[in-house]
Parts: structure tokens; sequence; C-alpha cells
């Protein structure tokens, strides 16, 4: 079993379903013959070609329209927005077609289509190479939206969204890309979409994050544990429809809920979670449920690692929560 | 197949025009379309009027809350819907083509279900009237978003050129349209990819209120397609035999992978631009009459008047034939009823999610209470 980065396990993952379904398509800037800006597509257009892996004009609407229009048609294509911020000129191909295809006609017409993204902060972008737009998405009904952390769920998961039969935002935090290495096998294996992992088991307080924060959010508990305290740690990997069942098994269990996402806490999928709990589990909770977010600001540049949830603020507000 | 069609002029000044306001043939060769096909053509386009003028009436009686009115485009639309391969190529319309789609043979209990937002709706009463679509028909089911049909369209089209399908996609849109990032977005792209899609505009000049004046500086809509490097038509809305030669020209050229085109047909718009506007506030009388003096079926009965295939009493019966269709059909879909309420939570995703499924719960709940 190879030990692979995050962006070479999403290679992997399209490497094997182009070569599984003649269907399957990749559309994007720069995504044949650069291999991507962040190699994600590397070597793929010299081993299928460029109708299978095909550089694009530079228009977001084109690329998101024309997979609509691909899917529609019945192929499965692939579209690779080169950064999250960037996907705002394409915004009404996926949430005005995209997420409406299927309801609009009844059924008629549907749009199995999967839109990666590079996102979230922590590699000095500035506002628009760092931003983390998931609750837009999840926002918009009609759309799954899936956020990796790890490369062995990278893998799994974009199988299973390119074989999804609805559109799926696939969201890859870009600082992990090559900061994370593990053992993914080169087997085929799919991962459900819309189930979280436990990635630490604990029966003190349930700290949910996803994505890019899920680094600090370990250490937290780490540094906790060190301290006489086990914290449970999910990862939600899919953000909509999120694994309300796993959150809520964990909150039953220690009763102290803190949720980490490093996008903008106002309406964002933290406030979801920590909304859902304080309903259904009001009378088992131990604390109210608490957040630690991204700030309510732009993306900052020279506060790049400042603007992101610390180990620190973790931590504090993990104490709130056990002192309360 | 295109080299024995007639080539016609990119980039013409005047538009091209086969009949002329008096019913003349004009052109410097024959139409090559038999008596039936003729006739058909004004069967199509009477049909077209009589369904504006019923829908008209729908909204004035409170039964429907919205209609965009097509009359004036009959020619161009039923031009369009005989040059395309009906069931094998793809139409994307948009919101002012129920004569379009009426003539593609969407049937009249499913126009009438979608203006009424009911069970005979095939989109489940999803969508306010005038929003058509047929998976049967390959008529991809219209979205209000102007333009935003048309990168879709060019990526059907896309994945008709790899799959070698031999299918065309006809997208057709008004000339608000052409002003949007995804117009400009998709005809770009089709035009890199030599992608089988002929764009086609009902240029009527005015986009609600907002006269072409106010919406481009371009001589005409057909000239933009220069800058894309693809052929651009401009020709006579009103004649429906040069919508029909000049858009299946374009198709068949498609068809045979020489690429995107863009027909620009010019109509007038009789009605204003919906049920809920009112046109005398942005047309003068003059010029709302002006227009109607040009009408499109009327053009086109002096065409078949001087071809010999014109008989009054023909015409009369067609037209109550049409209307004893029309009552037949809108008493078939109002007989279909309300769709299930429940219905509301599905096609959201292939399967309904915890979410939704909570939320579905709640509201059969509240209706058995």
């Amino acid at each position: 079993m190879p030990t692979v980065t995050l962006v070479q396990a999403i290679n992997m993952a399209l490497d094997e379903e182009l070569r599984r379904d003649e269907r399957v398509l990749i559309l994007g800037e720069d995504v044949g013959r650069r291999g991507g800006v962040f190699l994600a597509t590397e070597g793929l257009q010299q081993k299928y070609g460029p109708d299978r892996v095909m550089d694009t004009p530079l228009s977001e609407a084109a690329i998101l329209g024309a997979a609509v229009g691909l899917a529609a048609h019945g192929m499965r294509p692939v579209a690779e927005i080169q950064f999250a911020d960037y996907v705002f000129p394409g915004i009404d191909q996926l949430f005005s077609q995209a997420a409406k295809l299927r309801y609009r006609s009844g059924g008629q017409f549907t749009a199995p289509m999967v839109v990666r993204m590079p996102s979230g902060g922590g590699v000095k972008g500035g506002h628009h190479h760092s931003q983390s737009p998931e609750a837009h998405f999840a926002h918009t009904p009609g759309l799954k939206v899936v956020v990796v952390s790890t490369p062995y769920d990278a893998k799994g998961l974009l199988k299973s969204a390119i074989r999804d039969d609805d559109p799926v935002v696939f969201m890859e935090p870009k600082r992990l890309y090559r900061a994370v290495k593990e053992e993914v096998p080169t087997d085929e294996y799919l991962l459900p979409i819309g189930k979280a992992a436990v990635r630490r088991e604990g029966r003190d307080i349930t700290l949910v994050s996803y994505g890019g924060p899920m680094v600090e959010t370990l250490k937290a508990a780490e540094e906790m544990a060190a301290a006489g305290v086990e914290a449970e740690v999910i990862d939600l990997r899919t953000v909509l429809p999120w694994d309300k069942e796993a959150v809520l098994a964990s909150v039953v269990k220690t009763g102290r809920l803190l949720v980490v996402s490093e996008a903008p806490r106002t309406a964002s999928i933290a406030s979801e979670v920590a909304a859902t709990v304080s309903e259904e589990l009001f009378d088992q909770l131990l604390a109210p449920p608490l957040r630690v977010t991204g700030f309510d600001t732009p993306y900052p540049l020279a506060q790049d690692k400042l603007y992101m949830p610390t180990v620190t603020r973790i931590l504090n507000a993990a104490k709130r929560l056990l002192d309360y | 197949m295109v080299q024995e069609r007639a080539a016609f002029p990119t980039f013409s000044q005047e538009p091209i025009r086969l009949i002329d306001p008096d019913g003349r043939w004009v052109a410097p060769f024959p139409h090559g379309l038999s008596a039936q096909e003729l006739r058909r053509f004004y069967r199509d386009m009477l049909a077209a009027r009589l369904l504006d003028e019923k829908l008209v009436v729908l909204v004035r009686t409170g039964k429907t809350s919205f209609i965009a009115p097509h009359a004036g485009h009959e020619a161009a639309q039923v031009g369009i819907a005989h040059a395309l391969q009906r069931g094998h190529d793809w139409l994307f319309p948009y919101y002012r083509d129920l004569g379009l789609v009426l003539a593609m043979g969407v049937p009249l209990p499913e126009i009438f279900g979608q203006t009424l937002g009911n069970a005979a709706d095939p989109a489940k009463g999803r969508q306010m009237p005038s929003h058509p679509g047929s998976r049967s028909l390959n008529i991809f089911t219209v979205c209000s978003a102007i333009a935003s049909h048309i990168p879709p369209a060019v990526g059907a089209a896309i994945s008709m050129k790899l799959r070698r399908t031999g299918q065309v996609a006809v997208c057709t849109f008004g000339d608000g349209a052409t002003s949007e990032g995804d117009w400009h977005a998709g005809v770009n792209f089709a035009a890199v990819q030599r992608a089988p899609v002929v764009f086609v505009c009902e240029n009527n000049r005015y986009a609600i209120s907002v006269n072409i004046a106010q919406q481009t500086a371009s001589e005409n809509i057909a000239i933009k397609a220069k800058a894309y490097g693809i052929p651009g038509y401009h020709v006579d809305g009103l004649d429906v035999l040069a919508s029909y030669s000049v858009v299946r020209y374009a198709v068949e050229r498609a068809r045979a992978g020489e690429g995107p085109s863009l027909v620009e047909l010019v109509v007038h718009r009789f009605g204003p631009h919906s049920s809920a506007d009112d046109d005398t506030r942005y047309k003068s009388k003059e010029e709302l009459s002006a227009e109607r003096r040009q009408d499109p079926l009327l053009r086109y009965q002096r065409f078949l008047e001087r071809e010999g295939l014109w008989d009054a009493q023909w015409a009369n019966e067609l037209r109550l034939e049409i209307a004893k269709e029309l009552e037949a059909a809108l008493q078939e879909a109002q007989a279909a009823g309300e769709p299930d309420p429940l219905q509301m939570f599905d096609d959201v995703f292939a399967a309904r999610p915890w979410h939704l499924e909570e939320q579905r719960r709640l509201l059969a709940e509240e209706l058995e209470a």
C-alpha cells in the first residue's frame, strides 16, 4: 500500500474513475497539460487524452454550466474550480441549474456532476485564495457538500461523489494537500457520503470538525488527554447531509459539544450542528454547545494563522465547557 | 447534406428573407417543401397563436397566475421546431417558447398542466407557468434565470460530439439574454470546442421594457458571432420559411461537424413581456399598431394564397379544430387536480436524506391534524 498525500489520493481517485467509466470526464482551467495548479490532475491528460481531461476557457460559468449539460446528456463530469474563491462567477450555474435541475423538471432531468475545489486558508493566500464557502452550498437545496481531511477519505469519497446521482461539491483543504500522508489502498474502495468518522474516542467532551481544522482539533484533543480529559473527535466529512446520528450519539455520551470550523461563524455549518444538538438533546447537555470558528471578517492575509481556529482557542472553549 | 442546401449569407446588413411582406417568394432557389409541409407550418403557427389567446383568457379569468405571451414569435418558433429532428436533437428553450414546444410535439394537456401547476404537469407543479420541459422529447426544462441554459446547452453539445451521437443542441433566448455573462461564456466555449449547437435569438427588441438600443451598441445580434469566430445569420423572423431554412441550415452544418452558429430571428412581441407587465408604459400606440400590421400569420397566408394553397374553408375548419383541441386539453388538464403536497420533498435529491425526511414528516403531521 503506497503512502500518499491528499492531493495524490485525489489523483488516484480520478485516474481510477476515468479508467472505470468512459462517461467520466474532467474539465477545468489548467487541468490538462499543466495537470492543475496543485497537480491534482497531473498525468491524466497524457493518459486519457484532451477530450476526457479538458482544458477550458477561463470561465467558471462555462465550466460549471457545461458540466450541467454534459451530465444531463449522460456524462459524469468532474469540474475543477481552481480555488473555491473563484466559484462565484459560476455560481448561477451551480445554484440555478445544477442544484435545481432534478427538482424543477420533476425528476425528468438530472445533473450528476462533481465540482472539486481547493478551499480554506493557511497558505498566505489573502481573501481570494483562502475562503471556506461551504455554507453557501449547504444552504442551496439540491447540492451535496463534502469536505475531506485525509488522503484515505479523499480517495474513497471522491469516487463515491463521481458515482452519485446528484451534484456534489467536493472541497479539498489546500493546506492539507501535502501536509498529511497515509497509506491508501490501490484497490477499489468507496466511502459513503453523509457518514462521519470518529477519529478519537472519549467520554468527556465531543469535538466536531471537518476539513482543515481537523488538524488543530486533534492536537487539542491530545493536549486534553495529557491533562486527563478524554475528548471524542468526530470528522463530519460530509457537511450536507451531515451525520446527525453520529454527532447525537457522541453528545449523548459526553454531554458537551464543541464545533470547530474555519468558515465565518454567522449562519455557518458549525451553527447548524450546534443548533440541532441544542434542539434535540437540551435536557442531556451539561453545558451549552459552543463554536470555535473563523471570524466574521473577510479572510485576512497578515493574520492568516490567527484567523483560523488555533489550538489555544479550541482548548479555551473546551475549558469553558468542562468548567460550566 | 450541407452542400445540397442553399448556403445563406453571414453577417448580412439586411435580414435574410424568403417571403416578402406581400407573400412573394423572393429567394433565388426553390423552397423544396411539399404542399402538405407548407400547410403544416401554417397549422402550427395558428395553433401557437390560438394557444397564446387561450392562455391570456386563463390569466384574465384567474385560472392561472402568469404567462409570457409568444404572439408575434410564431413564424420564428415554428421555423425552429421544424428545423430539428424531433426526439433526437435537444432543445434548450426559454420562457417565451410555448409556441415552439407545442410545435415540437409537447402534448397540449402537459402544456396546460404546467400552466395550472397541477398534477397534469410532468414537472409536478414545481415552476411558474411558461416553463415547460420534456425528457421524452429532449426538451430541457426551462429555467427562469436568463441565459443560464446556454452553458448547459453547450455541455450537452460537447457530449454529443464526444460520443458521436449525431445530435444537435438548439438553444433559444431573447435579445436581453445576449447581455448576460453566461451567454458569452457559453458561446465562447462552444466555438472553441466546435460543439454541435445552434444559438437562436428570438429578437423582439424588448427585454421587458428595455429597448434594444439600451441593450447593445452592436448593429444587430448576429454580428456578435464574428468575435467568437462563428457564423452569424441575421434573419427576418416574421418569415416562417426564412426562419426554418436558416435554422435548418445551421443545424445540419453543426451535425456535419462544422461547429456552432448564431441565428438571429427578428420578431415582434405583440403582447406585454408577461401577464404582469403593461407594455403601453413603454411602447407607443403607433408602435404597437405598426407591429400588429406585420403579423407573421398574415404574411404566410398571403404566401399560401399566391401558391394556390390557401382555402378559406380549410382555414376556418382548422381554426375550429384547434380551438376544440385546446378546450379538450384544458378540460383534461383541469381534471387532473392538485399534486400531492408531500411531493414537495421529492426530487431535491435522488433519495431523501434525513433532514428532508424530518421536514416531510412535519408537514405530513400538520396536514393530518
